[in-house]
């Protein structure tokens, strides 16, 4: 069993976000004290700003910021929707109350700081992320689940009503959606070895019933498709916290390539976030080159399953090693595979015949 | 026989009479309002020509009110003016082309005909008399009643009556086939119009359903009176060059007995017969002190050897001055004689310049205006005359070249507009604000103009904003102080407000609170209709229309920028208002402060600015 190496309690995190608030709001009252108008400081997150950190392994905002004034009229309002959001993260993390984009959408309107559509408020909740580099989850605000966690590792509960509760997740064969409470939970201790983090629902069902967890010594992780931010902050607090090494299965196409690589390298969209990435983190298939090894049956690509292969040939992190040599290959036979395609040869076929030699394969990547 | 009833002239009243259409008393409708402006306007000239301030007060009322429309109406029209003394009235009353406005200065109306037409239409719809009170010295009122004999053109005095009385002014009253449901709002707008282009004067009208309309005088000053005045070089056609050089005083005068009269009369020799010999040598004694007709008839007398007698006799045929011979019928024996005429001689000097006329320079700068000596020898080079070229012997030719380069000469000043009665920016300027009460108004005199030699003025006000209707761009136009209200789709006022490009000077011209004021002064305003209702598009007016409705849309344009700043800086300071109170709010509890942080003076400091900036635009 391995021990917690836990750097960073969540209750200090927690205590170091609402210090940060603390400090923007002390510094607005005291602007507002002097006679002065407000403004924040936000990393701008246009496309010109965002660059690849080669050192760190993902995008980052270079340091272009742009200003919001609550002088600017044009800004006034927005910068007060910012403020409340500060303020009602603040109150979040207080209480450990989670929320999600839709509640803090609706939550706005009982303080007369009125978003005309979610779109706004989601748009504020980034800027918010983006002035404290802290992601949402940090604040409490998480996305709706659709993704699930099973395997050996016993948890304790932090939230409010749980606190000091411990659980193992392994008691539960549908596995355990990760939400704000798996999310904040301290990870006690586990004894697999690997963490396994499959695209599709189906395929993390089959993988539980087959004991993958038991026999390869691994948690299974369902990501439902590009995997959400929390649980990519799970997955890199099992890497860092826990020393588990991560691979990632995916559906044999474009998109699954890219859920790997996210899961790896994060995303542009959050470039203003750290502590998201496993860059560790290996893609041990469907590759392209799998289809004719394994001769899976395979579906056309469509035409923006192509264009999206070219767009990402763009992408400075394809530009290496197998993720440049796998996107050539499916450039170049324009066909996909998906997980499921397996069954053809057995429905045990993955757990038994892929999944054991790919994962040999992947200690030598 | 034939031939006699052929050219069987009509009487001007006939004339009329037979197309009064012409003159704008086409239906009911249309000819109660035409009357009513034809009194008015009468009256608002005597007024203003006398330098009275006018107090006009028109009344309509229907005969037997209970009837439908059309039906007969007694229009009333009274004045304060001076009156016109009793000798005159029947004339002035009850013919047609009687009047005193023939001349280049400008007036309301044109030829003094139509209150005459308006007193014969009400003859023929209702076969009533017109009725005059005319007090023209302020002690006796002379009262008329009387019809007008149509073939004649004379008037037929009915009734006529004297009071005493002490108040001047002048009171018509006829009756006439009306439609005053019709022409009803025709005439009010006509009156309210009136009164804002005449803010000197105060208009009542009194309506046939009782309702009083009085628009008191807001200013007690009234623009100078024009004057009458020679034509502009610009825009003078053939014609008119050949009616001016006919109409000189040059040339050789009728010898009638009237004439006869008048060099004995000079010559002091009205009484007794005189012989030739004592004529030429009272003539030599009297020559500096004799008048130029004078002079010439008398240097006539001198080559015909003729006293007054002789002179009876003859009829001059021509001024031979190729040959030196004096040519003329002698009627005592019914033949053509010729006279030789001594060159060295100053009749002959004398005879010589009046049958030549004047030079090129003298009868430019005698005939016409703003043309002076310099300008005239200038214009002489330009057009490749002699100066000293005589006008008499110009050809036909000649006088085409001399009237193209009338036109084209660009060196003579700007016409005289003190033949003109415009307005005058002030009085404009206080009528739209007392009229409109707008939040905005400018007005603009433009220097004077000519087009085809008549000068003109255009006035222009604008106005925007206050009690004015966001109803889009209402036009008021004006010609020579009248307002006129029909056939506006084709005028040129019209036109040149629709070319214009609002949004440039940021106003919505389809529902902005706008009004345009439009005034064209000329001594003859080119309308396009007899009904003297639209103003045709010559392009010198159309210039200046255009010039005048620049200048005023780009004073607009500063309002309307700052009253966008104006309006910008009450927003921000709404925006403050709003979001001040929750900046702090929320960064009260975040920071972990008790009590709210002082942000009301910045709130104050943003309202401040949006005041000073409505002050600034008001002190402007």
């Amino acid at each position: 069993m391995k021990k917690k190496q836990n750097k960073k309690p969540e209750k200090d995190k927690s205590k170091e976000l609402i210090e940060i608030l603390k400090k923007h709001g002390a510094q607005v009252y005291e602007d507002l004290e002097s006679g002065q108008f407000p403004k924040f400081s936000i990393p701008n997150r246009s496309i010109s700003n965002i660059m690849y950190d080669k050192k760190l392994r993902q995008y980052v905002l270079g340091t272009n910021t742009s200003l919001r004034s609550a002088r600017n009229t044009s800004q006034l309002r927005s910068f007060t929707q910012l403020l409340w959001l500060a303020f009602f993260a603040n109150k979040l993390t207080h209480e450990k109350k989670s929320s999600t984009l839709r509640d803090v959408y609706y939550s706005s309107q009982a303080f007369a700081v009125d978003f005309e559509d979610q779109g706004e408020s989601d748009n504020i909740i980034v800027d918010l992320e983006a002035v404290l580099s802290k992601p949402r989850e940090d604040f409490f605000v998480f996305p709706e689940e659709r993704s699930s966690i099973f395997g050996d590792l016993t948890i304790e509960y932090t939230i409010p009503g749980y606190e000091g509760k411990k659980q193992n997740l392994s008691t539960h064969p549908d596995g355990y959606a990760i939400g704000p409470s798996m999310t904040s939970a301290q990870l006690v201790d586990t004894s697999a070895e690997l963490v396994i983090a499959i695209e599709k629902g189906g395929l993390f069902t089959r993988f539980v019933e087959e004991q993958v967890d038991k026999k390869f010594k691994s948690i299974i992780i369902n990501t439902g498709g590009q995997a959400p931010r929390s649980t990519r902050t799970l997955l890199k607090r099992l890497h860092d916290e826990l020393n588990l090494p991560v691979v990632i299965l995916t559906d044999g196409d474009v998109y699954g390539e890219h859920i790997a690589m996210v899961i790896k390298s994060g995303s542009a969209n959050a470039a203003h976030l750290r502590e998201l990435t496993v860059p560790d983190a290996k893609w041990m298939g469907v590759w392209a080159t799998d289809i004719d090894k394994y001769k899976l049956p395979t579906i056309p690509m469509t035409e923006s399953d192509i264009k999206r292969c070219f767009d990402l040939q763009k992408d400075p992190r394809y530009q290496e090693g197998i993720w440049k040599k796998e996107l050539e290959v499916f450039t170049k036979i324009k066909k996909k595979a998906e997980l499921e395609a397996f069954s053809k040869y057995g429905l045990t076929n993955i757990t038994d015949k892929y999944l054991p030699e790919k994962l040999e394969l992947a200690k030598s990547l | 026989m034939s031939s006699k009833e052929q050219f069987n002239q009509i009487s001007p009243s006939e004339f009329f009479y037979r197309n009064r259409d012409l003159a704008g008393f086409s239906n009911p409708t249309r000819s109660l309002y035409t009357a009513v402006r034809e009194f008015v306007e009468n009256s608002l000239d005597a007024c203003d020509h006398s330098g009275v301030f006018p107090n006009i007060e028109m009344t309509i009322k229907a005969v037997n009110p209970d009837k439908p429309d059309p039906k007969q109406y007694i229009l009333t029209v009274k004045d304060n003016g001076p009156g016109i003394p009793p000798k005159h009235v029947p004339l002035a009353f009850g013919t047609v082309l009687y009047g005193s406005k023939f001349g280049l200065k400008q007036a309301r109306g044109m030829f003094g005909l139509g209150a005459t037409m308006a007193i014969l239409y009400g003859q023929i719809t209702t076969n009533k008399p017109v009725k005059v009170k005319s007090n023209s010295d302020g002690k006796i009122r002379n009262d008329f009643e009387m019809l007008l004999d149509i073939q004649k053109n004379k008037p037929v005095i009915l009734k006529k009556d004297e009071k005493s009385s002490t108040e001047r002014g002048l009171s018509v009253s006829i009756c006439l086939d009306g439609d005053y449901s019709k022409a009803g709002t025709k005439i009010r707008d006509y009156v309210y119009q009136t009164s804002l282009i005449t803010p000197y004067a105060t208009i009542t009208f009194n309506d046939p359903k009782g309702e009083k309309f009085h628009h008191k005088a807001i200013i007690r000053s009234m623009p100078p009176a024009p004057t009458i005045i020679a034509p502009h070089p610009y825009g003078i056609d053939v014609e008119t060059i050949r009616r001016m050089l006919v109409d000189t005083h040059y040339q050789i005068p009728n010898v009638d007995d009237k004439m006869i009269e008048k060099v004995r009369k000079e010559l002091g020799m009205s009484k007794k017969k005189f012989t030739y010999s004592d004529i030429m040598k009272k003539t030599e004694k009297k020559w500096k002190s004799l008048t130029r007709p004078v002079r010439v008839v008398l240097a006539l007398m001198s080559f015909l050897e003729a006293d007054f007698e002789k002179l009876q006799r003859v009829r001059i045929e021509d001024v031979d001055l190729r040959n030196n011979k004096l040519v003329y019928w002698d009627y005592s024996t019914s033949q053509t004689l010729v006279a030789d005429m001594d060159v060295e001689s100053h009749y002959y000097k004398q005879l010589a310049n009046t049958v030549q006329g004047e030079s090129l320079t003298h009868f430019l700068t005698k005939r016409f205006q703003r043309v002076g000596p310099t300008a005239a020898v200038e214009f002489c080079k330009f057009a490749k005359f002699k100066p000293e070229t005589r006008v008499g012997n110009m050809t036909d030719q000649e006088l085409v070249k001399l009237s193209d380069a009338l036109q084209t000469y660009e060196g003579f000043r700007s016409p005289d507009p003190t033949c003109l009665a415009p307005l005058g920016a002030t009085p404009l300027e206080k009528g739209i604000e007392r009229r409109f009460e707008p939040d905005f108004s400018a007005v603009v005199q433009r220097t004077a103009s000519a087009y085809s030699g008549f000068p003109f003025v255009i006035e222009m006000g604008i106005a925007y904003g206050g009690n004015i209707q966001s109803r889009g761009t209402t036009v008021y136009r004006f010609a020579n102080r009248i307002p006129l209200l029909y056939d506006e789709g084709s005028d040129v006022v019209l036109k040149v407000v629709k070319e214009t490009d609002w949004n440039r000077y940021k106003v919505k011209s389809d529902s902005a609170p706008l009004i345009i004021v439009s005034h064209i002064c000329s001594t003859r305003v080119p309308y396009k209709t007899v009904g003297k209702e639209n103003v045709a598009d010559r392009p010198e007016i159309e210039k200046e229309l255009r010039l005048a409705l620049q200048f005023l849309s780009r004073k607009l344009s500063g309002y309307m920028s700052k009253k966008g700043k104006a309006e910008m800086a009450k927003k921000r300071a709404n925006l403050y208002s709003k979001y001040l109170p929750l900046i702090a709010q929320f960064c009260t509890e975040l920071s972990g402060n008790k009590k709210e942080p002082k942000y009301d003076k910045m709130i104050r400091e943003e309202t401040n600015m949006g005041e000073e900036a409505k002050i600034e635009e008001k002190t402007e």
